[in-house]
């Protein structure tokens, strides 16, 4: 489509239908192309494409206001839920997260709205607490416990060869967003010490060297999903 | 179907039995990590394939967590057994075997701590194990020469001998096993089986040289029905184990007073580690003139190597919630709040189902089984932060705001939740009252020590064999509990020590094992009981690295709020960290025990109180690795995170060869 483009568009007017399929790339290249043909870009091409744009920008707002009012509906459900309970600012942070896998800054806000609760509190309770995130999460999380049991039988070697592994320090998410990398208290399981959550799956007596493959696992079943 | 109280009287008369046949699958948090589900599914079709009649039962953790999954069998003409380490394959050899074949499956089994001493009925099992050294290696030599003399004496086809994985005695020889009776003989030698086959298994006579008259040290009264009962089924807790009837007995024979007298009587004292008597804590809420009064259950166990609230909370939440209603009535509270760890969503759920089921029956509510009293109960979830344990910033948390503690007096059960007199209780405490008014306050407080009545739970971790839930009377020896219940250290290496009441308490060296346990000897040790997490250290430990490991965990909880507990701790863990790269000074050490003491008397909760009592009591105890440090210089410190790395490589993994790319990166992570 993009080799087919600038033949596409003759030096005397232009066909519609053509440049409403031009990505933002192609559509600089032609008006490059046209500029040093014509030495200048025709009136009527800059036209039709100030319009193209324009109809893009309103269908933008359109998905960004249909995004706004189903966050309005979320945040509306979860508050009606806890509305009448005291206290109930933690409550709904969790029935947030819980969705989000994070707290949005919009939904932060959007909640501070329906609550009557101060933005500023609100923040002050997230930042306190380590379980609620202001990050989006990784498409997989990979979690290692650091307890007492598990530091004793040897957790800061799987420490070490998740973040060779991944290539990141724990609380950070892969560039490519696949992986996040956590580190926890105890999730209780110290009869199995060292222990791992790999996607929610909890990994007993783990060694260093087992954390290669379970990377390589969710790995090749996303290939199989592609 | 609101229950009354006729419906709990008619029940205590004649409660539901377990059906003839069943197996029970431990289906708690440790257990599932560990395939549970997997195991009852399979289990599942397994039956629907064969055709079998048996009932397959949900049920929490008994708190064997080094076998789980586990698995309990009743089998018609069997003995009643667990099962550990069942995976799919094993709970089909389970079904093929033991239900069908009336066999026990060889290393599996692990043997009943219910040991008799008179063989009661004819032996039809024999379990051997070895305990001696070389782990095990003598069994099969064992269960060998049983079956060569039973079949000498014809008696093959009728008792069968099956390998033990575990036979709760350590260190004892060959233990065996007869059931079901379940006498058991240790230290058996080659020449005493012919004995055995002859006098016991024949004859029926008891050995007395060879049996193993030690009673099991456990007594299990916060535990009683964890892996015995389903969490969620609340039928299975009142019609079966006699569950609610502590709650008819409060409210309907005594008064909120008689109830605290109860209490009194069983000298109950708070177990979440600072163990304030329980009855006085709820006199003090009662006697508060308000118009509300809020009883919380504190299930916000922060402690990094305990579990013990947790599968508490998974196994009988029914227990816990009983206890929180007699609670509620006896000081006059009409609201309960579960405050539960976000991270333990089984827990979570388990309540949340246990409350609503509870509902459901009339036993919260208005008017609780027809009485006057009225209640209702709530879950709060906290949010990953350790200094939610501490009262006030519970308080703080519950109410939505970020848990800063406030200074105390006045005291909760002054002025707490939305100001209105509180009582806050620990998990396993509430799991102990509901105990303790069924079965009455005597019968509890006859265990123990003179000041410490009652049993105790710890969840035994670390570089133990068994890693396990206990719960043993206080005055129980450490020695007897890490050596007697959970078989030694890992590994057969020797034991350094004994790490109690997590980033709050201290290590407990060798050489005082033999401490009977209560909340006043660990604390003249330097620790303290703590909720009940108790690590098992061994020779490879580094002291100074664990000691940085709990204050590092005590820096970064820290609220900040205080100046002693915000800069007292960072700076502690600055000089620390000087100190294990080699690179500290004598005066380090003088400069150390100065800021525990500011840190001591001037923060304003618990968490910054206590924050330095692991470096203090390993300072106490193991000074001269310290001092060692000190004097050794860099090149010591890089010695000692070698060893360290080699060590934690070798105990996490022994058949692995030398792993090239984990042994750079340690060295760093000892910094840490």
């Amino acid at each position: 489509m993009k080799s087919a483009a600038p033949e596409g568009v003759p030096s005397t007017g232009h066909r519609p239908v053509e440049l409403t399929r031009q990505d933002e790339g192609s559509l600089l290249d032609l008006l490059q192309d046209l500029e040093q043909r014509h030495g200048f870009v025709p009136r009527d091409i800059s036209e039709e494409i100030t319009r193209v744009v324009e109809v893009k920008l309103e269908r933008l707002r359109r998905i960004q206001s249909k995004l706004e009012s189903t966050t309005r509906r979320d945040v509306q459900q979860h508050a009606e839920r806890w509305r009448n309970e005291e206290g109930n600012l933690i409550m709904v942070l969790h029935a947030i997260q819980n969705q989000y896998g994070y707290v949005p800054r919009e939904v932060a806000m959007e909640l501070s709205r329906e609550l009557g609760v101060k933005l500023a509190r609100i923040y002050e309770v997230i930042t306190f607490y380590h379980y609620f995130k202001l990050q989006p999460p990784g498409a997989h999380n990979i979690t290692v416990c650091n307890g007492t049991a598990c530091y004793l039988k040897g957790s800061t070697e799987l420490l070490n060869e998740t973040r060779t592994q991944l290539g990141i320090a724990e609380g950070q998410t892969t560039t490519d967003r696949q992986f996040h990398f956590e580190v926890v208290r105890c999730i209780g399981c110290c009869g199995m010490a060292p222990a791992m959550v790999v996607d929610g799956k909890t990994c007993g007596h783990v060694k260093s060297s087992d954390i290669a493959g379970y990377i390589a696992t969710i790995k090749a079943q996303k290939g199989a999903t592609k | 179907m609101k229950l009354t109280r006729q419906d709990l009287e008619a029940i205590a008369a004649q409660p539901d039995v377990d059906p003839p046949e069943w197996i029970r699958v431990q289906l708690d948090t440790g257990g599932i990590a560990a395939g549970a589900e997997s195991a009852f599914s399979a289990l599942a079709n397994a039956r629907n394939e064969r055709h079998l009649s048996f009932s397959l039962l949900r049920a929490g953790s008994i708190g064997y967590s080094f076998a789980d999954p586990v698995v309990e069998v009743q089998s018609a003409g069997m003995p009643r057994v667990h099962y550990g380490q069942v995976s799919p394959e094993v709970a089909e050899a389970i079904l093929d075997q033991h239900v069908v074949g009336r066999k026990l499956l060889d290393d599996h089994v692990i043997a009943t701590r219910a040991r008799s001493l008179e063989i009661g009925a004819p032996v039809t099992h024999v379990l051997v194990c070895d305990t001696g050294e070389g782990a095990g290696s003598k069994t099969e030599f064992f269960q060998f020469s049983f079956n060569e003399e039973l079949k000498r004496r014809g008696l093959s086809d009728r008792v069968q001998v099956a390998r033990a994985l575990d036979i709760g005695i350590y260190d004892e020889g060959a233990v065996v096993q007869l059931l079901p009776s379940a006498v058991t003989y240790a230290n058996v030698l080659a020449p005493d089986v012919a004995r055995i086959v002859a006098e016991s298994i024949e004859n029926g006579r008891v050995l007395d040289d060879l049996l193993w008259k030690t009673p099991d040290k456990q007594v299990r009264v916060a535990l009683r029905h964890c892996g015995n009962v389903d969490p969620g089924r609340i039928d299975d807790y009142i019609r079966r184990v006699g569950g609610y009837q502590g709650l008819r007995r409060a409210l309907f024979d005594l008064t909120p007073e008689q109830v605290i007298a109860e209490m009194k009587t069983s000298a109950l004292r708070g177990r979440g580690g600072a163990g304030f008597p329980t009855w006085m804590k709820w006199q003090l809420t009662r006697a508060q003139p308000a118009p509300q009064r809020y009883v919380i259950c504190n299930g916000d166990e922060g402690d990094p190597g305990a579990f013990m609230d947790r599968s508490v909370l998974e196994s009988d939440p029914h227990a816990v919630l009983e206890g929180m209603l007699i609670a509620g009535y006896a000081m006059g509270a009409s609201k309960g709040y579960f405050y539960i760890r976000a991270e333990y969503p089984k827990a979570v759920e388990r309540i949340e189902r246990a409350i609503q089921e509870a509902r459901e029956h009339g036993l919260l509510g208005e008017q609780i089984l027809g009485s006057d009293f009225s209640f209702e109960a709530k879950i709060r979830l906290g949010a990953g932060a350790f200094v939610c344990g501490e009262e006030t910033a519970l308080i703080a948390s519950i109410e939505g705001r970020r848990g800063s503690p406030s200074p105390r007096p006045p005291y909760p059960s002054v002025r707490g939740l939305w100001g209105m007199p509180t009582a806050i209780n620990n998990v396993e405490t509430l799991a102990c009252v509901s105990a303790i008014l069924e079965k009455g306050g005597e019968r509890f407080s006859s265990f123990g020590t003179a000041t410490s009545k009652g049993t105790k739970v710890f969840a035994v971790t670390g570089k133990v064999r068994n890693a396990q839930l206990v719960e043993v009377p206080m005055g129980t020896t450490l020695r007897e509990i890490i050596y007697d219940i959970c078989g030694g250290v890992l590994d057969e290496r020797d034991i350094k020590a004994v790490q109690t009441g997590g980033p709050s308490g201290g290590v407990i060296p060798v050489q005082h094992l033999d401490t009977p346990v209560s909340y006043e000897t660990l604390q003249q040790l330097g620790s303290i009981m703590g909720s009940g997490g108790m690590l098992v250290m061994d020779k490879t430990d580094s002291m100074v690295e664990v000691a940085k490991f709990y204050l590092k965990f005590c820096v970064d909880e820290s609220c900040g709020k205080c100046a002693p507990c915000r800069i007292g701790g960072y700076q502690l863990l600055q000089i620390l960290d000087r100190i294990s790269r080699g690179r500290g000074s004598a005066e380090d050490l003088v400069q150390i025990k100065r800021i525990c003491l500011a840190m001591q008397r001037a923060s304003l909760c618990g968490l910054g109180q206590t924050a330095s009592n692991p470096v203090l009591s390993t300072l106490r105890y193991f000074g001269e690795e310290y001092q060692a440090f000190i004097e050794g210089g860099p090149s010591y410190a890089r010695k000692m995170s070698r060893a360290a790395a080699g060590g934690a490589g070798a105990a996490a993994a022994p058949p692995r060869a030398a792993a090239a790319p984990a042994a750079q990166p340690s060295s760093g992570g000892a910094e840490l």
